[in-house]
C-alpha cells in the first residue's frame, strides 16, 4: 500500500500532446478516477503510472521513490485491461497464478492462493475452467484475481466495465469498491462514464485535451464545477450566454445573479450553468419581477416516473428543469412558467472555454 | 452482416496455418459454397487429372522395370524399392547408398525449417510490435526477397562463399586466415569441414547447405509466422508485465504458447517444402551428402536415367514427408487432447 505522486507528469506522440503536465496526488489506500471524453489523456496517464509507456517529461515517486524509470515488470502494480486480456492458453487457475509463478511461489502454494483469490471474486471452484468458458463478467472477475495476486502497491483499472452489459455494469462497480474498501489498496481507475467514477471513486480527476480541469470528490465535482466544461460533462448542465452586468449576468429575458459576484468586467462575455434539478417552476403570475425569475414558455415535457422533466423555452435559450415526481402541478406545452434560479446553484464561466467545451 | 464478413478471412487464416498441426481447418470454413453438383463434379474431374493422375502415374512407374535408354516396361516388381533400401547387390552385398540420401533429405529438411522458423519468430515478433507503417514497409521487402528465386539466392550465396572470390579470399588477404592458424583453431574448422590444410573453405560443406536452405526458406517462415503473431493481444503481453515478467519471460510465457500450432505448421511447411529444394544442395553439399532430390532428378532426367528407381525414390520421399504430417497431427491432436 502506498501513495502516488504524479509530478508534472507529460506525453507527446510527436507533435501532438496527450498529456500536457499532470500534477497530482493519489492518497494512500483511496481510489481515483481518471475521467474524461476519449482522447483526453486519462488512459496514456493511466500507462504511465503503469510504467507501460514512458513519459516525456516529468516524474513519478511512490512513498517519495522515484519510480519514473522503473520497468512495469519491476513496479508491481495490478492492472486490469479494458479487454481483460486473460491467456486463453492457461486455466483461470493458472491466469490468476501467473504473477506467482513469474515470482517462483511452489506450485502447490499457487494453487492455495488462486483458490483464495477466487473466493475473494466470488469465483470458487473455477480454478480447472478454460477462459473461453467463463461469460464476460466472470472473465472481469478472473482479471482482477490475477491483478491482485500480486499482492499490488497500486490497483489500475482501465475502463473495467467497458465490456459488461449495463446491469451487471452496476453491480460490478459497487462489488470492486466494496472490495477495495476492504482490501484498502490505492486504486486508479479510467473511465468515461461519470457514473461510474461516481461510484467507484473518493476522488475523481476530471481530464479534457490532455490537462486536468478539475479534483475533487464526486460531490465537489458535481456540485461546484470549476470549468464549463466540467458542468457539462458531469450530469446534465443547461448553460446560458450572457454578459456580465455589475457582478451579475445580463441575458436576453432577465438578469441573474450568483451568490458571489462574478469576478468579471461589465460586457464581458460568460456562460451561466445551473442544473437542472436545482431549477423550480411556477406558473407566469405577480412574482415574476422577483430576483433570479426568468419567464418564458413550456416547450416540451417529459415524464420518465422518478423525474419529470419540463423543457423550457426563454428567449433564445432553451432549458431543461427536473421535477421530483411528488410536484404534480401540471404544465402543458405552451403554458407561460416563471423559472426560478437558487443563487447558490448558479455557475459563471468566461465563454471561452464554454465555446471550447461545446 | 459486415462484421462476419470482416472477421471470416482472417479466422481462416488461422486454420489455415493451424491446419498443418491437426486442428480442425475444415469446421472453420463456410461449408455452403451454392455451386451446381455438375460444377462440383466438373471441378473434382479437373482436380483427379491434375493431380491425382501424375501422382498415380509415379507409382505405378515406381512398379515397372526400366529398359536401357530412357524407357520403362509395365511391370509389378519391389525391385525398384528393394533397391532403395538395400541396394542391388541384395542379398550378397547391402548398399545404403540411398538411405544415405534419404537421410540427408530429412537432415537438411529437420534443420533447414526448424533454423528457418527459429530465426523467423523473433524478426516476425518485432514486426508486428512495429507500427502499422513500418509492418508494411517490413513485409513490402520479405515478399519481394520471396520474388527471388532459389537460382538467384544460391548464385549470390555462390559467390560470397567461393574459396577464389568469396570470403575466403578476404580470410586470406585481410590476414584473418593466418590469424586464426596462429590462434590454433584451425584444426577445429577442418573438422567442422570449413578449411582445408591451407585456406578456409566453405564449400561445399554442410555449415554452407543449411544456411543457404535456411535462407531460402526463412522469408517464407516469416509470412506465415506474421499473422498469427500480429494477433497477439498487445494487452496480454502488457498484463504479462505488469506481473513481473520481463520481455523473454513474455515471450516465452505468453506469446509462444499462443502461436504454438502456427509455429509447428510453418516448420512442418518448410519441411516439405526443404525435402525438395534442389539447386542449394546441389551447389553447396558434398557428393556424398546430397539429397534424394537430386538423385531423383537424375534418375528421371539427368545421367543415371532410370524412371521407375527415380519413381521409386520419390513415392519413397513422398511417404517420408506425409508420414511427418501425420506424426506432427497425432501429436497436435494428443497435445489438443490432454489441455
Amino acid at each position: 500500500m502506498a501513495g502516488l505522486r504524479l509530478d508534472d507528469l507529460g506525453k507527446d506522440y510527436g507533435t501532438v500532446t496527450a498529456v500536457d503536465g499532470v500534477t497530482l496526488d493519489l492518497p494512500d489506500g483511496g481510489v481515483t478516477a481518471l475521467l474524461g471524453p476519449s482522447g483526453c489523456g486519462k488512459t496514456t496517464l493511466l500507462r504511465m503510472i503503469a510504467g507501460l509507456e514512458a513519459p516525456s517529461r516529468g516524474r513519478l515517486l511512490i512513498d517519495g521513490q522515484d519510480i519514473t524509470d522503473m520497468p512495469a515488470e519491476a513496479r508491481r502494480f495490478g492492472m486490469v485491461f479494458q479487454s481483460f486480456a486473460l491467456f486463453p492458453h492457461l486455466t483461470v487457475a493458472d491466469n490468476v497464478a501467473y504473477a506467482l509463478m513469474i515470482a517462483g511461489m511452489p506450485k502447490a502454494q499457487r494453487r492455495t492462493r488462486a483458490e483464495e483469490l477466487l473466493s475473494l471474486v466470488q469465483l470458487p471452484g473455477y480454478g480447472g475452467r478454460r477462459i473461453a468458458q467463463l461469460s464476460g463478467g466472470q472473465r472481469q472477475r478472473v482479471a482482477i484475481a490475477r491483478a491482485l495476486a500480486q499482492e499490488p502497491l497500486v490497483f489500475l483499472l482501465d475502463e473495467p466495465m467497458s465490456a459488461l452489459d449495463a446491469k451487471l455494469r452496476e453491480e460490478m462497480q459497487v462489488e470492486l469498491r466494496l472490495l477495495q474498501q476492504r482490501l484498502g489498496i490505492t486504486t486508479v481507475v479510467v473511465t468515461h462514464d461519470q457514473r461510474e467514477a461516481m461510484t467507484m471513486a473518493d476522488r475523481i480527476v476530471v481530464m479534457q485535451s490532455g490537462r486536468v480541469e478539475q479534483v475533487g470528490t464526486p460531490q465537489e465535482i458535481y456540485h461546484q464545477p470549476a470549468s464549463a466544461f466540467v458542468a457539462g460533462f458531469i450530469g446534465k448542465a443547461n448553460m446560458l450566454d450572457g454578459r456580465a452586468a455589475a457582478g451579475a449576468i445580463a441575458l436576453e429575458g432577465g438578469t441573474l445573479a450568483p451568490v458571489t459576484a462574478a469576478p468579471f468586467i461589465d460586457g464581458a462575455p460568460v456562460t451561466v450553468a445551473c442544473r437542472p434539478e436545482r431549477l423550480s417552476l411556477a406558473p407566469a403570475g405577480a412574482d415574476d419581477r422577483a430576483p433570479n425569475r426568468l419567464t418564458g414558455q413550456v416547450a416540451f415535457v417529459r415524464d420518465v416516473g422518478q423525474v419529470r422533466e419540463i423543457h423550457v423555452q426563454i428567449g433564445p435559450h432553451a432549458l431543461t428543469a427536473e421535477l421530483p415526481a411528488a410536484d404534480r402541478t401540471a404544465y402543458a406545452i405552451g403554458d407561460a412558467v416563471a423559472v426560478a434560479f437558487p443563487a447558490d446553484a448558479l455557475h459563471v464561466y468566461p465563454a471561452e472555454t464554454a465555446a471550447k467545451a461545446a | 452482416m459486415s462484421a462476419p464478413a470482416d472477421t471470416a478471412p482472417a479466422d481462416t487464416a488461422i486454420a489455415d496455418t493451424a491446419g498443418f498441426a491437426g486442428s480442425a481447418a475444415a469446421t472453420a470454413r463456410p461449408a455452403h459454397i451454392g455451386l451446381p453438383p455438375a460444377a462440383l463434379a466438373a471441378i473434382g474431374a479437373m482436380l483427379g487429372l491434375l493431380a491425382v493422375v501424375p501422382f498415380a502415374l509415379v507409382v505405378v512407374i515406381s512398379l515397372g522395370q526400366n529398359v536401357d535408354g530412357a524407357a520403362w516396361h509395365w511391370g509389378l516388381t519391389l525391385e525398384n524399392y528393394m533397391r532403395f533400401f538395400v541396394g542391388i547387390g541384395w542379398p550378397e552385398e547391402i548398399s545404403t547408398l540411398y538411405a544415405q540420401k534419404l537421410y540427408y533429405s530429412v537432415h537438411y529438411a529437420v534443420l533447414g525449417s526448424v533454423l528457418a522458423v527459429a530465426l523467423a519468430f523473433p524478426f516476425a515478433y518485432l514486426i508486428t510490435r512495429r507500427s502499422r507503417r513500418a509492418q508494411t514497409a517490413w513485409l513490402v521487402v520479405l515478399l519481394a526477397s520471396v520474388s527471388l528465386s532459389e537460382v538467384f539466392v544460391v548464385m549470390g550465396w555462390d559467390i560470397l562463399l567461393s574459396n577464389r572470390s568469396g570470403l575466403p579470399m578476404v580470410f586470406r588477404e585481410t590476414g584473418l586466415t593466418q590469424l586464426l592458424k596462429d590462434l590454433g583453431v584451425f584444426p577445429t574448422l577442418r573438422d567442422w569441414g570449413l578449411a582445408n590444410p591451407r585456406d578456409v573453405r566453405f564449400k561445399p560443406s554442410e555449415i554452407a547447405t543449411l544456411l543457404a536452405v535456411t535462407y531460402v526458406v526463412w522469408p517464407y517462415a516469416v509470412i506465415l509466422l506474421y499473422p498469427p503473431l500480429s494477433r497477439v493481444d498487445n494487452a496480454m503481453i502488457e498484463a504479462a508485465r505488469t506481473m513481473g515478467a520481463t520481455h523473454l519471460t513474455v515471450i516465452r510465457t505468453v506469446v509462444i504458447p499462443a502461436v504454438r500450432l502456427p509455429l509447428v505448421g510453418a516448420t512442418l511447411l518448410l519441411f516439405v517444402y526443404v525435402l525438395g529444394v534442389y539447386v542449394a544442395i546441389s551447389v553447396f553439399a558434398a557428393p556424398a551428402r546430397q539429397t534424394l532430390a537430386l538423385s531423383i532428378y537424375d534418375a528421371v532426367r539427368g545421367s543415371t536415367l532410370n524412371a521407375p528407381f527415380g519413381a521409386a525414390q520419390a513415392v519413397v520421399l513422398l511417404s517420408v514427408a506425409g508420414l511427418f504430417l501425420a506424426l506432427s497431427a497425432w501429436i497436435g491432436k494428443r497435445a489438443e487432447a490432454k489441455a
